[in-house]
């Protein structure tokens, strides 16, 4: 039977000496730590997520910045002015491909509310040639307005971070929802729909 | 006695230090200058890694204009920051603000080299007061034990 000795005074044998104890502090110390570990995690559990295209955004339940531009046809594109529709401003770029992804869906969009005329479409071109854009849309249709925003103030003013952005804003210029990515025909209607069902804004 | 002037010393020296260069930071002039130190502190909206003022992207130009236009309308850092921030999200901001959640930010560290000292300071007094290697009465006896037990073994 072999025993090591420890040079240090710290573990106390058995032989009845009267030790002075060290407070335990690693246990609390530990304890401490756990909590606010488990305090992080349960922080990070209960924030959405970010796996929907619907993202978030300050400006979501505030007045939507005005917006004016020059518009691609030499006239001056004013947000304000289409007060009392659903509008959704979309930035967007010709080199974006999800851009060009999502065209089709905004034709749908429009031909869908043509004959209402309850929603409409405002594009502002982010960081874009404006000639190239007009041969774009010469090209692959859509008529509606294209603001131009040659300083990206409309894009700061929305804080957009890449194209395609897309907000969709109530008739009383209220923003509802900030899109990432490409839009849904199907996504917006649904969207425009339960809009109209909670009377936001009309 | 003279330590604890140096002590002393030191610690005046270290305040001073940090007053300076704390508010020697707010040397900014012309109005060039202010734009990019504001910017300085916030993200470039369409790049990874970089300040609104390092980057030339469009974006950044955008940032840098407002900034600008801003300043000219007497608007003050913080308040430009803020509008920023109400536009991008809070996330825009590359120094985060001093109030709510935000703040611990701050705090935190300040807190862990305040406990850290006073704990490095509690264990020296304690290892100058009771030090490691010196054996008591009772360590005897405890080798003492351990080398008859050894013999006790051995034959």
């Amino acid at each position: 039977m072999t025993s090591t000795i420890d040079a240090r005074p710290e573990p106390a044998e058995p032989s009845g000496a009267p030790d002075r104890r060290r407070p335990r502090v690693a246990p609390w110390v530990a304890l401490g730590l756990a909590v606010v570990l488990v305090g992080f995690v349960a922080l990070l559990y209960t924030r959405k997520g970010a796996d929907s295209t619907v993202a978030p955004s300050p400006l979501i339940g505030k007045p939507a910045p005005e917006v004016t531009g020059p518009g691609l046809d030499g006239s001056t594109v004013r947000l304000s002015a289409y007060q009392g529709r659903y509008v959704l401003l979309n930035f967007f770029a010709s080199w974006c491909v999800p851009c060009r992804n999502e065209h089709d869906d905004l034709l749908k969009f429009t031909a869908r509310h043509q004959a209402a005329g309850d929603a409409q479409v405002l594009a502002v071109i982010f960081d874009d040639d404006p000639a190239t854009v007009r041969t774009w849309f010469q090209k692959n249709g859509g008529t509606w307005p294209v603001i131009e925003d040659p300083n990206g103030k409309v894009s700061l003013d929305f804080g957009v971070r890449g194209p395609p952005e897309s907000f969709l804003i109530a008739p009383d210029g209220t923003v509802l929802t900030r899109i990432i990515g490409e839009v849904d025909a199907n996504v917006l209607e649904s969207l425009v729909a339960q809009a109209k069902k909670l009377g936001a804004g009309s | 006695m003279s330590r604890r002037l140096v002590y002393l010393a030191l610690a005046v020296i270290a305040a001073i230090a940090l007053t300076v260069g704390v508010a020697g930071q707010r040397g900014a002039r012309t109005e060039d200058e202010k734009v990019r130190q504001i910017a300085s502190t916030v993200r470039c909206p369409t790049c990874r890694g970089l300040s609104a003022a390092e980057s030339d992207a469009k974006a950044a130009q955008a940032v840098r204009e407002e900034i600008r236009t801003q300043l000219r309308e007497g608007r003050s850092a913080t308040e430009i920051r803020a509008f920023l921030a109400g536009r991008y999200g809070r996330d825009i901001l590359l120094t985060p603000g001093a109030s709510g959640v935000t703040g611990l930010v701050w705090v935190i560290p300040v807190v862990v080299l305040v406990v850290a000292v006073a704990g490095l300071v509690a264990a020296f007094r304690r290892w100058r007061d009771h030090p490691f290697a010196v054996a008591t009465i009772d360590d005897r006896v405890l080798v003492e034990h351990a080398l008859h037990a050894d013999e006790g073994a051995g034959r």
